[in-house]
């Protein structure tokens, strides 16, 4: 297991050196003129204009900057926008918009997990009857009209509906609800899809038949065995559910007027702000590898058939 | 019962009154986010309006759009209008983001240290442009020591000499209640440079302790203006409250404003129907949406008090084309009066406004409204241009097919051949590529931006041009940019035609007419006229308003009457639904001072399209004897 541990950090590591690496070189491929409305043509001339980027640093040789990028790093500072938000320390942004997004993508998580489990379990123990008709018909929906859609019906006619501001607030708790249903609901009907699709595997097993053949009761085989076995590969994916929360949704953040982090990269890309964009990479990155590696530990948790590298090396000395 | 019932009718009383009273809360929306609070870099209007709020300079625009006293209570300038002292009110202070004071004074060296700030090119103010940097004396050699010493090009100084020299560069505090300007050539229009952003005050004492951070937060700076900013959240809220001490705090009836960050028009206008704004814009969709409602009655669209009234729109013709074909052609005079009364100019924007599509068509260059002799005669009603405005909408397909007929007269040997043309290929790639013959018909690429409306604008324009000429004259190729028309079709020569909109930088007609000369950082067709070059250098050499305007009004005239540009529409105008009453708040073409919220009076209900009219009808009676004045 620790040597196992030892080579999949080692291996996250470079896939985080070989991100940041390809983002950086790929910035200073963009061409310069990104940063100029029409009016700089007119009132700057190329000498002024050069100034300009170099005072932004990005004149710089890709070398000096990523050594600067580096350095910075190793001291805690990210560096600063420079075009997104000129001269506001890029570790600012990042905490001002951050818990936004995370909050948010939590409950819905939370949600999506709580909502989208029950009607999983409910589907497949009903299988074929009209809790699973039902079921289907919302995941059917959910994953075919395109989200737009029915985030606009949720925003415009049950604010309506109820009398709730448009718009989220943070002195308003009522204003928190829509946007977390909004996030939920495509959550719920994958965490429904699937466990509903696992479970049903796993309810055709050998050891399900021997199971019930013994006596026990259908609750229980479902409860003890089924259900057990068939959440395994879902687990997989959690941990990296729960990081990448804080990425946010450019869609229902800018919908609700969230000050999250959807839309941030977008935004950074668009404007070239290359501080901004390492940094937000390097986060993402950080977060993503880190979220597989450990859906990996946690999955040789919850499932005893798999014992990962040190058990294969037990089971060849046998 | 009997006091019950007089409590209600109180109660009633009370609430009718405060139903046709003002608010003193103002709620909109904005769909730019704004960038810092650096005051004086303000790329988006979200920045303009903020920084227009929380800073005062030493002049702003009133509701007439006319210059008046703002931190400076009075001014004079010499009589060659080469130098401009203006003296301070006295006993202001700076104030806090929480609203108190501070033991700083407002004071003329604020001004001095405001542009010293902006000069440095390590701050990065790209919006000092070359027009600033050479109006003040001693100011462009300032500004490119430092860049050179910068780019290492300069050895024989270092940056604290270079920096030093700013005393040589033409702003001084000669005591702490007068800032003197000294500029490089006679500006009777000074004034319309102070309400730009580049002329505000900074106290140096405070940026000197907040270093780099300046502008990033709403404690990192101080405020001038009439509110200060209570909130800041990014791409979320800004609140503004009330300056408490504010000179001029008599004509603040607004005491908040709440400006949402909101990206989706619809949410925008339903939350005005739901009561929570006191703003709505509309985009013509909308307008429609809202046709048959109640709301109706209260749509009105408001030009001249939109922020980019000023904005002109016209074509661009490549005069040096690398295609043969269309370069003959657009070198010849009757083919671009063909076009100049053949673009049916209503037709192409009731794209953008189904309803009133020629309210917005604009003649000249220089728009109307901005420029005013010592009489208050508009530089557009000076003869030349005068009649250029009053023909209105000239489209006339008959006088196209005339002088097209002429056009190829003069350029093919009447058996569709062009003269002097050869075959060849013309490469704008990646927007477009074309085999010429050098024959009929006339072949040309016609670059638009790649959105819906200009998608189909380009259509119709097509659809609009080979109408009127014939398939077998004209055959215009539609090619698209990305998202930069500027950087990838202008600047590399990849296009024939195209459309673009210019902004208007201060009250001369220099603004656009000395940019439009040959060789001219707006003359993106490269033509070359020396009469109209020799009357715009004539114009500016001249100080007394009705001559100077005289001049440029014969030149901008030459110029239309040549069809070098073909002048379209105004830019910035919407419809919109709103509790603010028109008229009360400042207005403008340039600078900032004009989105000050200062008189602005909202009601508690909508204004109807109706009362909008007699509104109207009433300021321009009132802006024509304030204009006479």
């Amino acid at each position: 297991m620790f040597s196992y541990i030892v080579k999949r950090l080692g291996q996250s590591l470079l896939t985080v050196a070989i991100v940041i690496v390809s983002v950086f070189l790929l910035l200073r491929l963009m061409p310069k003129n990104g940063y100029f409305t029409r009016e700089d043509y007119v009132s700057l001339d190329k000498e002024a204009r050069t100034a300009y980027l170099r005072n932004l640093g990005v004149l710089d040789d890709p070398f000096t900057q990523f050594s600067r990028f580096m350095s910075g790093l190793a001291k805690g500072d990210l560096g600063r926008s420079i075009t997104v938000y000129p001269r506001s320390p890029v570790l600012e942004v990042i905490r001002d918009k951050a818990p936004y997004s995370l909050w948010f993508g939590l409950a819905a998580l939370a949600l999506s997990m709580g909502l989208g489990l029950g009607l999983g379990i409910l589907m497949a123990r009903y299988k074929d009857s009209i809790v699973d008709g039902l079921g289907t018909l919302y995941v059917t929906i959910v994953r075919a009209i395109p989200s737009l859609i029915w985030l606009f019906f949720i925003q415009q006619w049950v604010t309506a509906l109820l009398g709730w501001p448009m718009l989220f607030y943070e002195d308003r708790p009522i204003s928190w609800i829509l946007p977390t249903i909004s996030l939920a609901l495509s959550g719920i009907a994958w965490y429904a899809i699937w466990l509903r699709r696992f479970m049903v595997d796993e309810e055709n097993r050998d050891y399900v038949k021997f199971a019930t053949a013994k006596g026990l009761a259908r609750g229980r085989v479902m409860r003890g065995h089924i259900l057990r076995n068939a959440l395994v590969p879902l687990v997989q994916y959690f941990p990296q559910q729960v990081l990448l929360t804080i990425a946010g949704s450019l869609l229902i953040e800018s919908i609700y007027s969230i000050p999250g982090m959807g839309g941030l990269l977008v935004n950074a890309i668009r404007q070239q702000d290359n501080p901004l964009v390492q940094a937000l990479v390097l986060l993402y990155a950080v977060l993503g590898v880190a979220g597989v590696f450990l859906g990996d530990l946690l999955m040789a948790l919850v499932d005893p058939r798999i014992r990962l590298a040190d058990a294969r090396t037990k089971g060849g000395e046998a | 019962m009997k006091a019950l019932k007089a409590g209600l009718g109180i109660v009633l009383a009370l609430a009718a009154l405060g139903a046709a009273g003002a608010q003193d809360r103002y709620d909109a929306t904005y769909g730019s986010e704004g960038s810092s609070l650096r005051y004086f870099y303000t790329p988006t209007t979200t920045d303009q309006r903020i920084a227009a709020n929380t800073q005062d300079g030493l002049v702003e625009q009133d509701r007439f759009g006319k210059f008046v006293p703002s931190l400076a209570e009075s001014w004079s300038a010499n009589a060659d209008m080469t130098e401009w002292t203006f003296k301070l009110r006295k006993g202001l202070p700076w104030v806090d983001s929480t609203g108190q004071k501070t033991t700083y004074e407002i004071s003329a060296d604020d001004f001095v240290e405001g542009l010293r700030y902006v000069a440095d090119p390590k701050n990065g103010i790209k919006n000092l442009s070359s027009d600033v940097r050479k109006l003040i004396v001693g100011l462009n050699g300032y500004y490119y020591d430092l860049v050179d010493i910068d780019a290492g090009k300069k050895k024989d100084m270092t940056r604290a000499e270079a920096l030093a020299n700013f005393s040589k560069v033409g702003i001084a505090a000669p005591d702490p209640y007068t800032v003197v300007f000294k500029l490089t050539r006679p500006t009777p229009y000074f004034l319309s440079f102070l309400v730009m952003e580049l002329f505000l005050p900074v106290e140096k004492a405070f940026l000197d302790s907040v270093g780099l951070d300046f502008g990033v937060a709403k404690d990192k700076l101080l405020y001038s203006g009439a509110y200060y900013i209570a909130d800041w959240q990014r791409s979320k809220l800004i609140q503004l409250k009330a300056n408490p001490h504010y000179w001029d705090a008599k004509k603040i009836t607004v005491k908040t404003v709440n400006l949402q960050y909101v990206v989706d028009p619809t949410v925008e206008v339903a939350m005005f129907q739901r009561g929570e704004l006191s703003q709505a814009n509309l985009g013509a969709d909308q307008v429609k949406a809202l046709e048959k409602t109640k709301w109706a009655q209260y749509i009105y669209s408001d030009p001249p008090s939109a922020s980019r009234y000023s904005v002109t729109y016209w074509f661009v013709q490549n005069f040096t084309s690398a295609n043969p074909e269309w370069r003959a052609f657009v070198n010849n005079l009757n083919f671009r009066k063909a076009l100049y009364y053949g673009i049916d100019r209503v037709k192409l924007n009731e794209l953008d406004d189904p309803y009133k599509p020629a309210a917005i068509l604009r003649n000249t260059v220089v728009p109307e409204g901005q420029v005013f002799d010592e009489k208050g005669v508009d530089y557009t009603e000076y003869p030349g241009v005068k009649e250029i405005r009053a023909a209105g909408n000239y489209y006339d397909k008959q006088k196209a097919r005339d002088y097209f007929k002429k056009a190829l007269a003069e350029l093919t040997d009447g058996k569709g051949a062009i003269k002097g043309v050869s075959p060849g290929v013309v490469d704008y790639k990646p927007i477009a590529e074309l085999k010429v013959d050098g024959k009929l018909p006339l072949q040309f690429v016609y670059v638009a931006l790649p959105d819906a409306v200009e998608t189909k604008r380009a259509i119709l324009l097509k659809a609009m041009l080979e109408e009127a000429f014939g398939k077998e004259n004209i055959e215009v190729t539609i090619g698209q940019v990305i998202d930069d028309m500027f950087a990838e079709a202008v600047e590399p020569r990849r296009f024939d035609l195209l459309h673009d909109n210019f902004r208007f930088g201060y009250a001369d007609p220099a603004a656009q007419l000395s940019r439009l000369i040959t060789g001219g950082g707006i003359n993106d067709g490269q033509y070359s006229d020396p009469e109209f070059d020799k009357l715009v250098a004539d114009a500016m050499g001249m100080t007394k308003l009705a001559e100077r305007y005289k001049t440029f009004a014969k030149a901008e005239a030459l110029f239309i009457d040549r069809c070098y540009v073909l002048p379209w529409v105004m830019g910035g105008t919407a419809y919109q639904i709103t509790k603010v009453v028109p008229f009360t708040y400042p207005r403008g073409g340039f600078g900032i001072t004009r989105f000050k919220y200062k008189g602005m009076v909202v009601e508690k209900n909508p204004i109807t399209a109706k009362r909008y009219e007699s509104l109207r009808a009433e300021f321009y009676k009132e802006l024509g004897k304030a204009s006479a004045k």
